[in-house]
């Protein structure tokens, strides 16, 4: 890892700055160090709960209807439930997004694409698993082309259960997942 | 009155260093006019246009009326993860949202936010008061798309490149209606000085060019990528455009200078075509100081307002219809309009 | 009018010996099986000599017990005459192979596809036989034979493993685990086919070209599905399309569950229409069980199964509103809202929202409450207000206009040929409508018109979807006004065994022609459910649609055909 991965400076000047010294430490290892203590001091004190008050009031999703719980998604997006109360709005990149609902069945065959999907969005992140297909296979559990075990892919913070759950269940795992993060419960520890 | 004396001596005795001092203080007020403005565009974008949709909008934060809803964006964007993808071309890529707010800071530099009105006599509030700021400001609105053609570019993805193609197609389109149109303006204010445009207005040129307003209204709204002329970032076409690939804050960066850039913009709009500042003075201690600000600020919020309902109740064109109208439609009847600004200018005159 | 026994006398004497079995059901129906060696004459002699210009799909059966499999292909017309021919294909188990229809109807390619990989029969003469729904671990392992091994398959503990491509990216596979290939549910060596990339890369001929993809995962889809376009500049050149990221194998699942558990999953195929799909299966078991349905039963269901279709176009409508303008654009919102409305209605009768499960063999599960009439005379004349104020509205945009005219556009004669349906084909002009040509319930008696278009482009479809919302509730109030009071369920029990025997009942799914072939074999279990999706045949036909539009246009032509990919997979 170079300076310029981090800070905008051309990567051609990259080696140039290896050389450079600070107190007799490289700068590099110096800007590695330093970033690292703000980390820690982050992580420790009433900043990272600023942080999660940010991050738990304003949780983007990824507008990925699957199965019959998607049009509850869309739903849910929409003006009836309106989730852009909850500041919970749609985007259609995954860079751009924080939370991904599974909405529905995941085939053998939509799997690698969802993953996809799931590594592209940046961290943190978090993923709900909307409806019995999510959870657990659902109606389809003995199918020969459904995957069951999503919790084996998926870091899934909220389950929720229906077939297919009511918006206004969206709005409560929503919430639920609201208290995880301020609350720093959530599966991957943000 | 000490301080004051003792400020305009050093003023006589050091008129280059005053000139950075005040320049210096200015760009910091200003960005921070702008920034926070900006803010508000966002937040009232998402109010107003929720309002049109019949639900609530933003609602849980900062009171009911989800003022800091935005705060939170800002601080979730700002600890994101920062991804820059693997095959992008990464000194185009970082720079480009950089590049954009340079844009938009420019075309802050130049533009007046107002007037107070001292002792019968309005003072501009312009950070540099150039001779020739109307077209300045103009040409650095569309800096803007060379921004969008950095990230689209840059980011080496299929989405993007389409997206930036599209802006950049777009914006040479329409540059030059909205030239033309900044011209006839200027012909018939007799000077490209914005304050001195604005202070030339006794009928706003909105009246004086109806043509010449509609022309810029909507070169305006091309230049700001809004719907309908938001084809660079089409969402349910080529997913998010330009910026698919931008995450975090860089992310929040050029969405960001799209709003900046809409509040620039209808500031712009109000100066030249609205009257700008003027309007009667209000007979109150005070507010009389302010109310050049005042009807500036409501002329804004009424064009800001209006590029909401426009969003709301239009759809998308595409774009080979926007280019079809910018290149067929709008550059004659711009050169239209130039010619009868000249006339009656002149006649006037 | 042509009916049933002409039709077989017809093949018969034009074919002497080609017949070998036959069945005239009704008027409407004929089951006949024919030579394979003779399947292609008699049915460019159906096509050309009778009418049958509608081939509307085909299904394969695996008869084990008798060592053959079957295909029976479906045939119709579009309005000449109202007869469906279901003709039946014999081939033996081992290396099954019959006579392809490709060179006659172009879009048997997909339904011909689909049984190969499901079955392994396969095509002579087919062009392209690559898999469509399955993925690529699946191939050749035949599901849906009936001694396929994967059932029940718990895949729980099963994990992908990544795997680095060439080019450096992470995919994910699920190699077969010895268990599995020792079991037979995936076999080890599975013959060899290009990808859909590899497919798909071989098109690209210049540098000025590229393949955008749209989907899997992409605001225009309505739910999983690949569209790819290769592209030049703005301009498309060519569609390809990738289905079957949510192939479930409901068709599987159903022959393993017993009659009464079926209507479960007709509700799960398509989730905006599942009345009408609890419907299909209904009839087609109740046709074999010789049924009938009470009156206040059939009426009920007609009222559910109408305010079905108004929310399904409504929501259909709002999202092709949200692709063409964005989703700031403020009228979807407002049809959502409206949708809400009747999605309440039909909440007060069925207990649920989106999957009902409300259609029974003979009846339905409860009674209308007792305010439901009052409630739908508030709430009818609203949506229908609403309704026109949006046909107007699109009427007078001008920007909707110009977007949206003489794009897509599918001539009559196109669109009967590729064999699509619902509104996206009365849109072209062809007045086919499943209520008219095989008329259920109580349809006979009531009072609607056909709604058509006339030119067949995106603006024509979206304009007939609306109208069609019309014409719905002028139904349902003519319903409500004459619906008698009774039972609702028949009064005898209905037995847990369903006789042998076998039926293809048709619905108008809000998205067309829905069809679903019913085999029994005389157990508690269906031996077989095919589902003619009309989804699935719309979907065929959007490639060549595609072809020199822009790339704006794509997302409203895809849009303008409604789509609900669920049922288009099962
Ligand atoms: S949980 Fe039920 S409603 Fe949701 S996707 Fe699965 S089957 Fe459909």
């Amino acid at each position: 890892m170079g300076i310029s991965d981090v800070i905008p400076v051309p990567v051609a000047i990259d080696d140039e700055i290896e050389k450079w010294t600070i107190f007799g430490q490289p700068v590099a290892e110096v800007w590695f160090t330093t970033t690292e203590k703000i980390h820690q001091i982050i992580e420790m004190g009433p900043i990272k709960n600023i942080f999660n008050w940010g991050r738990k009031n304003s949780v983007y999703f990824l507008m990925q209807p699957m199965g019959c719980c998607g049009v509850e998604m869309f739903v849910f997006g929409a003006a009836p439930y309106d989730s852009d109360r909850f500041g919970c709005i749609p985007r259609n990149t995954p860079r751009q997004t924080d939370v991904m609902i599974m909405s529905g069945y995941i085939t053998r065959k939509y799997l690698p694409v969802f993953k996809n999907l799931w590594e592209e969005m940046p961290e943190p992140k978090w993923c709900i698993a909307i409806g019995e297909c999510a959870i657990s296979g659902g109606p389809f559990y003995d199918s020969y082309n459904i995957i069951q075990n999503t919790a084996d892919y998926f870091p899934i913070d909220v389950f929720i259960p229906g077939c297919p759950p009511r918006p206004e269940q969206f709005l409560e795992g929503l919430i639920n997942l609201q208290e995880k993060i301020k609350q720093r419960k959530d599966k991957r520890d943000y | 009155m000490d301080i004051i004396d003792s400020i305009s001596q050093f003023a006589i005795q050091e008129p280059a260093l005053f000139a950075l001092i005040i320049g210096i203080i200015g760009a910091a007020v200003i960005s921070g006019v702008v920034n926070v403005g900006a803010m508000l565009v966002i937040w009232g974008e998402r109010k107003v246009l929720s309002d049109f949709c019949n639900r609530f909008g933003p609602n849980r934060v900062g009171g009911r009326w989800g003022i800091l809803q935005l705060g939170a964006d800002a601080i979730k964007l700002f600890t994101k993860e920062d991804i820059i993808p693997g095959d992008a071309d990464k000194g185009v890529y970082v720079w480009a949202p950089i590049v954009a707010s340079m844009a938009t800071m420019l075309v802050a530099a130049a533009i007046p936010f107002g007037a107070l009105h001292i002792g019968g006599k309005d003072y501009p509030l312009v950070v540099a008061n150039m001779d020739i700021s109307a077209f300045y400001v103009e040409a650095a609105l569309s800096l803007m798309a060379i921004a969008v053609f950095m990230a689209g570019y840059s980011s080496n993805n299929k989405y993007s490149i389409l997206g930036a193609f599209r802006g950049i197609a777009r914006m040479i389109a329409y540059e030059v209606p909205m030239g033309v149109c900044v011209i006839a303006v200027a012909v018939m204010a007799h000077s490209l000085n914005l304050v001195e445009i604005v202070q030339s207005q006794t009928l706003w040129y909105a009246f004086a060019q109806p043509l010449g307003f509609a022309i810029f209204v909507i070169a305006l709204i091309t230049d700001l990528g809004r719907i309908p002329f938001d084809q660079s970032e089409a969402e349910e076409e080529i997913i998010s455009g330009y910026n698919t690939e931008y995450s975090g804050i860089r992310w929040g960066l050029l969405y960001f200078q799209e709003y900046n850039n809409a509040l620039l913009g209808s500031i712009l709009l109000s100066l030249l075509f609205l009257g700008g500042w003027q309007g009667p003075i209000i007979p109150i201690p005070v507010l009389d100081i302010i109310s050049p600000l005042i009807w500036l600020f409501m002329k804004v919020v009424i064009v800001l307002w209006c590029l909401i309902w426009v969003r709301a109740s239009l759809f998308r064109l595409r774009i080979d219809q926007v280019t079809d109208l910018g290149w067929k439609w709008m550059l004659p009847l711009s050169l239209l309009n130039l010619g009868w600004a000249v006339v009656v200018g002149s006649y006037f005159a | 009018m042509t009916n049933a026994s002409e039709v077989l006398s017809s093949i018969q004497s034009a074919f002497p010996g080609a017949v070998l079995d036959s069945r005239v059901e009704s008027d409407r129906r004929l089951w006949a099986t024919i030579d394979s060696k003779k399947i292609l004459d008699v049915c460019k002699h159906l096509t050309n000599k009778l009418n049958f210009d509608h081939y509307s799909g085909s299904a394969g059966v695996d008869w084990i017990a008798r060592n053959e499999m079957e295909v029976v292909e479906i045939m119709a017309s579009h309005g000449a005459h109202k007869v469906v021919a279901m003709l039946k294909v014999k081939t033996p188990r081992e290396n099954p192979s019959v006579k392809s229809l490709t060179g006659l109807y172009w879009n048997a390619n997909w339904y011909e596809r689909e049984i190969w990989e499901m079955f392994g029969i396969n095509f002579e003469g087919h062009p392209e036989l690559y898999p469509l729904l399955l993925s690529d671990q699946l191939i050749g392992s035949w599901p849906w034979r009936k001694d396929f091994k994967g059932y029940p398959d718990l895949t729980t503990g099963e994990r992908a493993v990544a795997i680095t491509t060439p080019e450096g990216y992470t995919e994910y596979r699920f190699p077969p685990t010895p268990a599995e290939v020792e079991a037979g549910t995936v076999v080890a060596e599975r013959p060899k086919y290009p990808t859909f990339r590899e497919r798909e890369e071989r098109e690209i001929k210049s540098d000025s070209e590229m393949i955008m993809h749209l989907g899997p995962q992409h605001a225009m889809v309505p739910g999983p599905f690949l569209l790819d376009v290769l592209v030049e500049g703005e301009r498309v050149k060519k569609g390809f399309l990738d289905v079957g990221y949510i192939h479930k194998g409901i068709e599987k699942i159903m022959e393993n569950r017993t009659w009464l558990q079926g209507i479960v999953y007709t509700d799960r195929m398509c989730y905006v229409a599942s009345l009408s799909n609890n419907e299909c299966y209904c009839g087609a078991v109740e046709k074999i069980l010789g049924l009938e349905v009470p009156e206040r039963a059939q009426y009920i269901r007609v009222i559910l199964e109408e305010l079905s279709r108004i929310q399904s176009h409504l929501i259909g409508t709002g999202e092709f509103l949200t692709l063409v303008a964005g989703v700031g654009y403020a009228p979807w919102q407002y049809m959502i809202i409206d949708r809400e409305r009747i999605i309440s209605l039909i909440e007060s009768v069925t207990g649920a929202r989106l999957t009902h499960t409300f259609v029974r063999f003979g009846g339905v599960r409860n009674d209308l409450p007792d305010d439901f009439a009052e409630k739908c005379k508030t709430t009818l004349p609203y949506i229908k207000s609403r309704v026109n104020e949006f046909i107007e509205l699109f009427a007078q945009d001008a920007i909707y206009q110009k977007r949206m005219e003489n794009v897509g556009v599918l001539s009559a004669e196109d669109a009967k040929r590729v064999g699509i349906a619902g509104p996206a084909l009365r849109a072209s002009g062809v007045a086919y409508d499943m209520r008219v040509e095989d008329p259920i319930l109580v349809y006979p008696d009531l009072d609607f018109k056909v709604i058509v278009g006339t030119k067949g482009d995106c603006a024509d479809r979206v304009d007939c979807r609306l109208r069609e919302i019309l014409e719905s509730i002028h139904i349902i109030e003519q319903c409500l006004d004459r619906i008698p009071a009774g039972p609702i369920k028949p009064e005898a029990k209905i037995p847990k065994k369903v006789p042998a025997g076998e039926a293809y009942y048709r619905v108008e799914d809000p998205r067309g022609e829905m069809g679903m072939y019913v085999i029994s074999d005389g157990g508690d279990k269906p031996y077989r459910v095919k589902v003619r999706g009309p989804f699935y045949a719309t979907l065929q036909t959007l490639p060549p649609l595609l072809e020199g539009v822009y790339i704006a246009d794509v997302v409203a032509i895809a849009g303008s055909m409604d789509g609900c990919p669920s049922e288009a997979d099962r």
